[in-house]
């Protein structure tokens, strides 16, 4: 464990600047909104700014990103392939532990089976992450529900806490810990993990709303969707609410639904796109000839929330998708972001 | 233990088309048609081993890529496609000529049982260009036939000229011992054979029930008319076997596409038990 003042906690970004691409909270001028994406000037860095507005899942999983090209050349009859390597590792600093929950949801998912994917494996490799533990929770968290905050457990090369007038930086990997000794950082005492500790509980204490009033619930919730004891009327119901928009899913930290999309560009080649595809889209599952066998919207809408709420996802999560950041709740137009979702299905349980 | 994928099989194929090259098409019926095709790195094409029942992915260069069944027995086949055009990619597939270069991945999926199902007689139900995936079992099962029991084809299309594998018919036709009844909806001019729908076949065949299985592919309305006769027939719910398709955008499960149920058609499927099928809970 180390410290470092708050006023020189850029040191950190400024040395992760010079050999990675730095990745970090700031709020955007113009929309008054919180982004987290590429920084050039790591000053910019805003770490008491509220959970960005989408994930930084783009990082690792772009929302659109060219995999490989090709060339077919129809007189000759070859073909070449390239693969699109980005070269420079990356580096995010200042993340929330629900979107480093939600990342390594995506970790397990695109590495951790039988296939690994090599594009998603391209961005992840040699990601330095620094993590900043919330202390006091936003309106709509609910980390606290899903096991996924407030402090980060695991994951991380560094760990940002802020305590008093100082961070304390702990070091989760030799990588972090290598880079806190390089900046020669002040040794915390033993006393500090006991000063965490506090923090962390009074963060806890500070949920509102829905997190205290479903903390058990969840898991219940959890439970029935799991064994799939839910009428097809709690679906519907839902499903009646759907806008069909897919906002749910692209703020959504662990969905990782994509589609793949060949342009051709006026060169002669080809692009193979992979862009963010969501399951609540009509399209989704239609195939050629418009044979649809998910047509009803209740029908794609529940396949979401066993993603998020359900232990069966546990083969390829190690853990039910939500991390309780509560941006769909933000975005949903319908109303039905998890939160919601969870209490219909309270209502229908104690009924 | 680990549960990353560990194969021989040409790995390089999972997530990079491998060229291949069109060696020769064959008009099969209306809109179908075979393309007989040569991997062109002569080290990958060693290793491609496939199982019957198993799928791939088929890029047409300046299209894109489909999902498609392997209709070739996994010994002494010619390896081939046969594709109907209905989308933008398989009317862009038929289009090419033979010379023309398609890329393939994989081969996917969990394919047919076949060691297991050794010692057992064998039913396949098939309608229409349902006989594309069934075929490359058939071959197999025929290639090794001490192997099995009874051995009984039921096969159904709308009209003689919507009967897919004409040349392989003819062949199966002449196969003592190998039970066939090729059936059309109704009656043509200058048919000779059966008439009326594939489930009305099953009691006339007298098919077997104990120590068997059934493979079922067509349409879902053919489907389940034909998973009902067998069923009283007799037969129990996992002895009956069949093979579903999905929309599928990268075969390796990670699109998400083919969810059916908890199961991803891609790496669960695409066979499935008609137990199975039962427990997903959704259209098929």
């Amino acid at each position: 464990m180390y410290l470092i003042k708050k006023s020189e906690v850029g040191k950190i970004a400024k040395a992760l600047a010079a050999d990675y691409q730095l990745y970090g909270p700031y709020v955007d001028g113009d929309s008054g909104q919180v982004m987290f994406d590429r920084v050039d000037d790591p000053g910019v860095i805003d770490l008491s700014a509220a959970i960005p507005a989408i994930p930084p899942k783009n990082v690792v999983f772009p929302q659109m990103e060219c995999v490989y090209k090709y060339k077919y050349d129809r007189q000759k009859k070859s073909v070449e392939t390239t693969m699109v390597n980005s070269v420079k590792p990356k580096a995010l600093f200042g993340l929330r532990s629900c979107d480093l929950t939600g990342m390594r949801v995506l970790d397990r998912f695109f590495m951790g089976q039988e296939f690994v994917d090599e594009f998603y494996l391209n961005n992840r490799k040699r990601m330095f992450i620094v993590t900043n533990t919330c202390v006091t929770p936003f309106a709509q968290c609910f980390c606290a529900c899903t096991d996924s905050g407030p402090a980060a457990k695991e994951g991380y090369d560094l760990n940002l806490t802020e305590i008093g007038d100082s961070y304390l930086v702990e070091a989760g990997s030799d990588r972090g810990k290598e880079l806190a000794e390089k900046l020669g950082l002040e040794k915390a005492d033993d006393g500090y993990a006991a000063k965490k500790k506090a923090v962390v509980d009074k963060a806890l204490d500070s949920f509102t709303g829905f997190a205290t009033e479903n903390k058990a619930w969840v898991s219940r919730v959890t439970n029935r969707v799991t064994t799939g004891f839910i009428k097809d009327e709690v679906w519907e119901y839902i499903g009646d609410q759907c806008f069909e928009c897919g906002a749910c899913t692209f703020v959504c930290p662990s969905c990782s639904c994509f589609n793949i999309e060949d342009v051709n560009q006026a060169d002669g080649t080809t692009e193979r796109l992979r862009s963010w595809d969501s399951c609540s889209y009509e399209g989704y599952s239609k195939m050629a000839g418009d044979h649809n066998p998910r047509k009803p919207v209740e029908d794609r809408r529940n396949k979401r929330f066993f993603c998020k709420l359900s232990y069966s996802q546990s083969k390829k999560y190690l853990r039910p998708g939500c991390v309780g950041c509560g941006r769909c709740a933000w975005v949903c137009p319908g109303n039905i972001g998890l939160p919601n979702v969870v209490t219909y299905i309270r209502r229908e349980i104690t009924k | 233990m680990s549960d990353k994928h560990e194969c021989d099989n040409a790995c390089k194929v999972v997530t990079m088309p491998q060229p291949a090259t069109i060696v020769e098409i064959k008009d099969e019926i209306v809109d179908v048609k075979t393309f007989y095709l040569d991997i062109d790195d002569k080290e990958i094409a060693g290793k491609f081993k496939i199982k019957s029942g198993q799928f791939i992915m088929c890029t047409v260069y300046g299209a894109g890529e489909f999902a498609v069944s392997l209709p070739p027995s996994p010994e002494n086949d010619r390896f081939h496609i046969s594709v109907r055009q209905v989308g933008k990619v398989t009317r862009a597939l038929h289009k090419l000529q033979v010379g023309d270069k398609v890329g393939i991945r994989g081969p996917f999926g969990n394919g047919f049982p076949f060691e297991d199902i050794k010692g057992k007689n064998v039913i396949y139900v098939a309608g229409g260009i349902g006989l594309i995936p069934l075929r490359s079992s058939i071959v197999h099962v025929l290639q090794n036939r001490k192997d099995f029991g009874r051995i009984i084809l039921i096969y159904g299309a709308r009209s003689p000229k919507d009967l897919m594998y004409q040349y392989n018919i003819d062949e199966w036709l002449k196969i003592d011992g190998f039970e066939t009844y090729i059936t059309i909806d109704s009656p043509a001019e200058g048919w000779k054979g059966e008439t009326g729908f594939v489930h009305n076949m099953i009691p006339k065949a007298n098919v077997p029930v104990d120590n068997t299985v059934a493979f079922v592919c067509g349409p879902p309305v053919m489907f389940n008319s034909v998973i009902k006769v067998l069923m009283d027939q007799g037969l129990s719910d996992d002895s009956i076997i069949s093979t579903l398709e999905r929309h599928m955008k990268c075969g390796i499960g990670k699109c998400q596409h083919c969810a059916i149920g908890r199961t991803l058609v891609c790496t669960d499927g695409p066979v499935y038990t008609y137990r199975q099928i039962k427990t997903l809970g959704e259209q098929i």
